[in-house]
């Protein structure tokens, strides 16, 4: 994994992150509507660099396969760093 | 249900090779008292709950 490649994988860990701690707050409090704006741009966000790291990158989930050979099964894994 | 994806909720760095530590971490992931065993447990403990607000903690 190249410095570019980790940098905006740390975003989109570092953004996901956030949209996770978001989800478990409004869990909790569903009438906080500031709250819920900040999650609904987070989650946004987070779709704008997932897409963007696997256009460069690959699949990051198996379902965003999407050429040829089969990219799913290439490097680099989670616990590869 | 789950999907896997190819990336950690949290950035991890393992700059030095020590088995003690690896141990003391995998019981506390997989052991007994683990987090693995906790949470197949609020998996189960959902279907029981009498609130949304539960229900949407257990099933994050």
């Amino acid at each position: 994994m190249n410095d570019a490649q980790e940098k905006l994988m740390r975003e989109l860990m570092a953004m996901e992150f956030m949209a996770i701690d978001l989800n478990l707050y409004l869990n909790t409090h569903p009438y906080d509507g500031r709250a819920l704006m900040i999650f609904i741009s987070t989650a946004q966000r987070c779709r704008m660099i997932r897409d963007n790291y696997e256009r460069m990158y690959g699949p990051i989930t198996a379902s965003a396969s999407n050429s040829y050979p089969w990219p799913w099964i290439d490097s680099p894994w989670p616990w590869e760093g | 249900m789950w999907v896997y994806e190819k990336k950690l909720e949290y950035p991890v760095k393992i700059k030095t090779c020590n088995p003690e530590m690896a141990k003391y971490v995998i019981t506390q992931y997989g052991g007994p008292d683990g987090e693995l065993g906790a949470s197949l447990r609020y998996l189960s403990q959902r279907f029981s709950m009498p609130t949304e607000v539960a229900n949407g903690i257990f099933t994050i």
